[in-house]
């Protein structure tokens, strides 16, 4: 689930340097999409986004926008210089790749072939999914000592109770609350309508809970 | 103001129950009903038996295998590691002797309970034992084995093929499992108001969740914030229910009446009063007459303050569907009789006093928050229901 692989889309819907930025503009609108790998022998070339072609056209309503759109070229408008990322990449590597450089997609490459495009919106669902955001479970802020065994601590709570952790995502940094010792905030979503007895032996275990938050 | 009222039940149902200390306890629908019967609102009200669901009444929304291994559950036989994948033996659904009759028994009465309504034999009914929201096709989830409201609407559609079901949830919780079954359907409309999943229990139900394919349009969720009072309540629920529930004007509604809303509530951060419980199934009742002839169902659901909340909420709601003044005092004879067993003082009155429940000091702001995520609602969903 949390490879790039299983992710990405995999018809990916691309075009040849060639193609006029109406056409370009034309499929991004069809299709819904924002970005257009452009494929030349089957191998990447570019990527044009709809924003790219936007902006090298003149608006909507100048009159001179029909006759550009059919004169501007896609390898005129394209970016050359590809970031990409490959089947197996985990897709918090593909997620950090588009953050560092601030674009939405990365056209997925195997032996020199176009496999797959994998999206922002597709890193948000891979989220949704890590999280455990579509199933029932009720939301779990922790902030446990950083050290060894702390963790387990918490999930040994969870399994003395007879409660199932549907997703757990122990993260950033922070000091436990009314103290300079370090910590960790862990998130669990836990397969439980009543947490009121985790949450007090958590609590009486000394470990933090941040969430749910009180009145 | 007419019409026949029905009260489905038996003691049989009361055998739907975790046992020990979980916090669904029958003995909540016992209270209820004791409190009912001695105010006298039971007098021309014979409870009315039912047969309990089959087979092929529960595959009409879940899914066989899950049925046999909740069977299976309820004889005391199966693997608990696979009883597990379907949710059953965890913490939150223990297996208990006989919970596939139990449950089975809950869906058939919910079911009966229509199928009056639907032939006009009463013109509301009601059956607290009902309002199992949270199950799953295949999965035992927030106490709930069965779902007794997607089992009664499924099959309703079968006997009824052009019907339109109005599901208007109104427990503390998200009511995921019958949205989730009737996601695609634009002939069930489902409404849940329910404490914003961000802080609780299930999780979902968000404004974004609106349906999908044919049926979008046709799941509406109005997710509230914690320690919302009855005022800021009221107004949301008056901003959406009567506008969406007119514009898709259902055949029948089927109410599920969770009272875990209220202040007293162990399991939820909302800060209602008996003052709400009394005035959604007024509320309802008039939409039933004004959109169906009246035709409504409502089902219990939530509630664990067993003691001080459940037993009024409930006797409120059944003064409603039976057309009932409410009185004033809750009579000595219901405080002699469970007084002492009760944990906690028992109320005197049937209606809470405002005053002794204050209000947050973050009312206004979250009253403000409400109505912004009330005025998304009815956005997004109001122009595809039709």
């Amino acid at each position: 689930m949390l490879l790039v692989k299983d992710s990405m889309t995999r018809e990916v819907v691309a075009l040849p340097p060639q193609s006029t930025a109406g056409e370009a503009l034309a499929l991004c609108r069809e299709r819904r999409i924002r970005h257009l790998p452009v494929l030349a022998d089957d191998r990447l070339v570019g990527i044009v986004s709809a924003r790219d072609l936007r902006s090298a056209t003149p608006a909507l309503g100048d009159p001179s926008r029909a006759e550009a759109l059919g004169r501007i070229l896609v390898h005129e408008v394209m970016a050359r210089e590809v970031a990409t990322a490959h089947p197996d990449d985990p897709i918090e590597e593909a997620a950090n790749a588009m953050r560092e450089r601030k674009i939405g997609c990365l056209p997925v490459i195997e032996d020199d072939a176009l496999v797959g495009i994998v999206t922002s919106s597709d890193v948000m669902e891979a989220l949704v999914y890590l999280m455990g955001a579509h199933e029932p479970g009720n939301r779990l802020e922790v902030v446990m000592p950083d050290r060894p065994g702390t963790l387990a601590g918490v999930a040994g709570i969870f399994g003395e109770l007879g409660i199932n952790i549907v997703s757990v995502v122990a993260g950033p940094r922070r000091s436990l609350p009314g103290s300079s010792q370090p910590g960790r905030i862990a998130v669990f979503r836990a397969d439980t309508i009543d947490l009121r007895e985790a949450v007090d032996i958590l609590e009486r275990a000394g470990y933090a809970v941040l969430w749910p938050p009180g009145p | 103001m007419s019409g026949r009222a029905a009260v489905v039940h038996d003691l049989a149902l009361e055998a739907y129950g975790f046992g020990g200390e979980h916090p669904f306890n029958p003995l909540r629908i016992r209270l209820t009903l004791e409190l009912c019967e001695a105010l006298g609102l039971l007098e021309n009200y014979p409870f009315i038996v039912s047969e309990p669901a089959t087979d092929e009444n529960l595959t009409t929304v879940h899914s066989l295998t899950y049925v046999r291994q909740a069977q299976k559950a309820g004889r005391g036989g199966g693997d608990l590691l696979d009883l597990m994948q379907y949710g059953l033996g965890t913490g939150d659904n223990p297996i208990f002797p006989g919970m596939h009759d139990a449950t089975a028994r809950v869906v058939g009465a919910v079911l009966e309970s229509c199928r009056r309504v639907m032939r006009g034999d009463a013109s509301h009914a009601m059956c607290v034992s009902g309002g199992l929201h949270h199950a799953l096709r295949s999965r035992a989830s927030g106490f709930c084995v069965y779902n007794d409201a997607g089992v009664a609407i499924a099959r309703l559609k079968e006997e009824y093929p052009s019907i339109r079901v109005a599901y208007l949830d109104t427990d503390a919780h998200h009511g995921d499992g019958v949205q989730w079954m009737f996601y695609d359907d634009p002939d069930v409309l489902t409404v849940s108001m329910h404490e914003s999943g961000r802080y609780l229990f299930p999780g979902t139900g968000g404004v974004e969740e609106r349906g999908r394919d044919g049926g979008v349009g046709y799941s509406v969720n109005v997710p509230l914030e914690p320690y919302t009072d009855d005022r800021s309540w009221i107004s949301c629920f008056e901003a959406v229910v009567p506008e969406v529930l007119r514009a898709f004007e259902p055949d029948l509604i089927l109410s599920q009446n969770g009272c875990d809303g209220h202040a007293l509530d162990p399991l939820t951060h909302l800060s209602a009063t008996t003052g709400l419980y009394e005035y959604i199934p007024r509320r309802v009742h008039d939409l039933a007459h004004e959109l169906c002839e009246g035709r409504w169902v409502a089902t219990g659901g939530g509630g664990y303050d067993i003691w001080r909340v459940v037993p009024r909420a409930w006797t409120a709601l059944w003064a409603t569907v039976s057309h009932q003044e409410l009185p004033d005092k809750i009579p000595e004879a219901w405080l002699a009789l469970r007084g002492a067993q009760s944990p906690a003082e028992l109320p005197r009155l049937m209606r809470d006093d405002p005053a002794d429940y204050h209000l947050a000091e973050r009312a206004a702001e979250i009253a403000s928050r409400n109505r912004r995520t009330t005025e998304q609602v009815l956005e997004k969903v109001l122009p595809l229901i039709r």
